[in-house]
């Protein structure tokens, strides 16, 4: 047995043969984990020289490794040039994964019932650690994700990439682009505030107005006639785990068609365009996953990430946060969020009157509204028949060519329908169409429900209690003569008061301007500031006038509560 | 340079700064959450928010019974803005938390049984002193409302333990009109906690008092209508009307309104007609 032993020591390699002895145990290794790149191998990739073998082992970790399977090999070098795509589905991806990583932190910390969702936001904007950020990154990953996921779908349009083989791939993309809008959606809810209970509410009450199914419809998705505990709960396991699960699943599909069967699309001036030889050789010269678009990713990701952090410490964006939803208290300028503001300009066209007027133009008077919904036919019928059409552009669309002069209808059509979005967003806005009161208006504009406005940023020690009435000549400062106070924030010394002498004015002035039109006759109007508790000064807005069309005295009043340390500032 | 070796360069220096962003916002963080940061700006802008919050609350449901300004209502319910409550309420009723989980837990249940009948009685058994206001017991307030109002509350603590700190309301109405300021002692009064006027109150505890000025002269023999509602205000029970039992309506008002006041007060009844 000694002997044996010794014939072993003595045999085993030494010096040179130690050495490459133990490389290439390590290279085995190595081999292994990367699918087929050896050490010298993974040095030339860091380096960006050529492949050290043949047949190229970066082309093997494709085939063989299960998270590299979903990647192309190469890409043709036209295919990948910025003005082609300007990288907009990949920075969708990018901000799904951001979403992902964001929404499992933010999980951690959310309640999903009525009674604490609010406050366990407010724990996370407080309490949790870069819990703002978090909160932050994923609103701004979610709304970064709807913009990129349009503009990808513009650019396809635009570039004609949905031609041939390709229809498979654009209608998963349709499939995306609703899959983005519901999660974007479903998690607005989530908040529990003013701003999202009322968004949804408003939002699916379409579902309501469908015919036969619609009820059961509407209960399915809330849980109960009104969203509550059972909607809220809902939405949540739509938005953390069916949808992602889907999201995860269409994009595989979406992204392996492009990657492994058909290529991003050549643009069309080098598949169709007259190029010299060495011109189209040089377009679709390839471009390797490894090292070359890998690098790009990585690089891509890196900006991405600097992005976004950069807008967040400059604070150009944050994610806001109304109060408690209260379902007793509908708000005066209920506004979906902006990728809905199309659908919610739709929903202000009437097609009943619109009809019935048409007809009365011609002498036929019919009364239409009974069956003509808005509700159901612009929020049921009309947005599945733009999704049909949008599944329906590569059938549609024969016409072979991709290249742009070859399909005027086509771009036109695509320019035409970016006009009809904006122009129904616009319509969309709680402004259009929608007639509120001229006092109720006034007194929102200058102090809104939500949000700031004037009135709220005015400093605590400029509301000196009084009835300040409109029409009334206060020289140039509201405040006594003399009167200078430091800002208990700030620390800097004002004298006068001149943001509160800001707000009467500008109170006073839509007033008066009111009467003089003739919409407030007789017109009575004060502020009246006074304090109500420690620190805390109660400001009544009150306007009469007489209504005209009515005959009658009409009155408006709105009083608000400002204590010494609100936040007066976004 | 190839374009993977710029790339490679600007990544690195874009995740370099990113991280420095990062590190940053984490120090800033930790001196807001730290012990020391505590109760910082955003806690202080949060609480802020919730008396702002309650005050609206407490304007809706509250002011009935304990005042405009929580200044309570005589024989009602008590002021909430008093010493009183602060320095010596919890002892009295054996309260372990602090004030304001006591509001909240006042709030939340209501009061069934008055603790200070002498003081106020209720409407007798079957209806509470204080109504139940938790949506958990079958109120209307959810319970953030709950807790905002009873932050209000306890921001009184201020006033309460200061009485000279108080301020004198502002008078939100043009001072020359006697039948408005009239309304307006009416209501600072607190006769709203008890006797209905229409588009003013609805309370049942005492008469309904639209029609008082078509009725007030003829009630008493020998006692015009000012005479019979001024005495009705300072020895409620001389004339009892006959559905109501005596002793309900405080007999301190005589204290409490000063002459410039009753004279107001009266001219306002004085237009109550039906």
């Amino acid at each position: 047995m000694l002997n044996s032993l010794r014939e072993k020591i003595n045999n085993f390699p030494r010096g040179t043969e130690l050495r490459t002895k133990i490389r290439e145990m390590v290279d085995n290794r190595v081999r292994i984990i990367t699918a087929g790149l050896s050490m010298k191998e993974i040095r030339a990739v860091l380096r960006g020289d050529p492949p050290t073998e043949k047949p190229n082992p970066r082309y093997k970790v494709i085939t063989t490794s299960f998270v590299a399977h979903l990647r192309p090999r190469y890409y043709p070098k036209a295919a990948t040039w910025f003005t082609h795509t300007f990288r907009l589905g990949w920075f969708t991806t990018f901000f799904f994964v951001v979403e992902l990583v964001t929404g499992m932190v933010l999980m951690i910390y959310y309640v999903p019932f009525p009674d604490q969702a609010y406050e366990s936001i407010l724990a996370i904007e407080s309490n949790v650690f870069l819990g703002e950020l978090m909160r932050d990154l994923h609103r701004l990953g979610a709304e970064g994700m709807v913009l990129f996921t349009w503009l990808h779908m513009f650019r396809t349009y635009f570039t004609g990439s949905y031609k041939g083989q390709r229809s498979f791939t654009w209608l998963t993309g349709v499939a995306l682009l609703a899959i983005t809008a519901w999660l974007s959606f479903s998690g607005y809810l989530l908040t529990w505030d003013q701003l999202g209970y009322w968004a949804i509410t408003v939002g699916s009450s379409m579902a309501e107005s469908g015919p036969v199914v619609g009820p059961a419809l509407n209960l399915l998705l809330r849980g109960a006639p009104d969203i509550g505990a059972g909607g809220l709960l809902r939405f949540y396991l739509n938005h953390v785990i069916l949808f992602p699960l889907i999201a995860i699943l269409v994009i595989s599909i979406h992204y392996y068609k492009v990657s492994r069967e058909h290529s991003i699309s050549l643009p069309a001036t080098v598949e169709e365009g007259k190029l010299t030889k060495e011109e189209r050789k040089e377009a679709t010269r390839r471009i390797d996953l490894i090292p070359d678009l890998l690098t790009h990713e990585l690089f891509l990701t890196s900006l991405g990430i600097l992005i976004m952090l950069v807008i967040l410490y400059f604070g150009l964006f944050a994610s806001p946060l109304e109060t408690h939803a209260n379902p007793q208290q509908t708000p005066l300028d209920t506004k979906a969020p902006w990728y809905f503001w199309w659908l919610q300009g739709l929903l202000k066209i009437d097609p009943a009157s619109i009809i019935e007027n048409m007809l009365a133009g011609i002498g036929i008077t019919v009364e239409l509204s009974s069956i003509l919904n808005s509700k159901f036919i612009m929020g049921l019928v009309i947005p599945p028949v733009l999704i049909g059409i949008l599944v329906g552009v590569p059938y549609i669309d024969r016409n072979p060519s991709r290249l742009a002069k070859n399909r005027p209808f086509a771009i036109g059509w695509g320019i035409a329908w970016i006009f009809i979005l904006l122009a129904l967003s616009y319509m969309g806005l709680p402004e259009f169409g929608v007639e509120t009161p001229l006092a109720t208006r006034i007194i929102q504009d200058l102090a809104p429900e939500e949000g700031l406005g004037e009135l709220r940023a005015t400093p605590y020690e400029e509301l000196i209690p009084g009835v300040y009435t409109v029409g009334e000549d206060y020289g140039r400062d509201l405040c006594p003569s003399g009167y200078s106070y430091e800002d208990h924030e700030s620390g800097e010394l004002v004298i006068g008061c001149p943001h509160l002498t800001a707000v009467f004015t500008e109170y006073s002035e839509k007033l008066l301007i009111g009467e003089e039109e003739g919409k407030l006759t007789d017109l009575h109007a004060t502020m009246t500031i006074e304090d109500f508790a420690p620190s805390l000064r109660r400001v009544i807005m009150h306007i009469e006038w007489f209504d005209d069309d009515a005959s009658i005295d009409k009155e408006y009043e709105k009083q608000y509560f400002l204590h010494l340390d609100r936040v007066r500032e976004h | 340079m190839k374009k993977i070796h710029l790339e490679i360069i600007f990544g690195t220096v874009f995740i370099l700064i990113s991280a420095l962003l990062l590190a940053i916002m984490a120090v800033k963080e930790q001196d807001r959450l730290g012990e020391e940061g505590r109760l910082s700006a955003y806690e202080g802008q949060q609480r802020a928010s919730q008396i702002e919050f309650g005050a609206g609350i407490y304007e809706t449901n509250c002011t009935s019974c304990h005042g405009e300004y929580g200044q309570g209502i005589p024989g009602k319910a008590p002021c909430l803005r008093c010493e009183e409550l602060f320095s010596a309420r919890m002892e009295e009723i054996g309260w372990q938390g602090s004030l304001e989980e006591y509001v909240e837990s006042v709030v939340t249940t209501g009061r069934q049984v008055s603790t200070r009948p002498e003081l106020y009685q209720g409407e007798g058994l079957g209806s509470p002193v204080m109504p139940t206001w938790s949506e958990a017991f079958g109120g209307p307030l959810r319970e953030d409302q709950v807790k905002s109002v009873a932050a209000f509350v306890a921001n009184f603590e201020e006033w309460g333990l200061n009485p000279e700190l108080v301020p004198t309301p502002v008078i939100a109405l043009p001072p020359d009109d006697p039948t408005a300021l009239g309304r307006l002692v009416f209501v600072q009064q607190g006769c709203i906690g008890c006797h209905t006027v229409e588009g003013l109150s609805t309370a049942t505890t005492g008469p309904v008092l639209n029609g008082l000025a078509d009725r007030a002269g003829s009630t008493v023999d020998g006692m015009d209508a000012e005479e019979y509602i001024k005495n009705s205000i300072k020895n409620p029970s001389d004339y009892v009307v006959s559905e109501f039992n005596d002793g309900l309506m405080p007999a301190n008002f005589s204290e409490l309104i000063t002459d410039e006041e009753m004279d107001l007060l009266l001219s306002f009844l004085l237009t109550l007609s039906e």
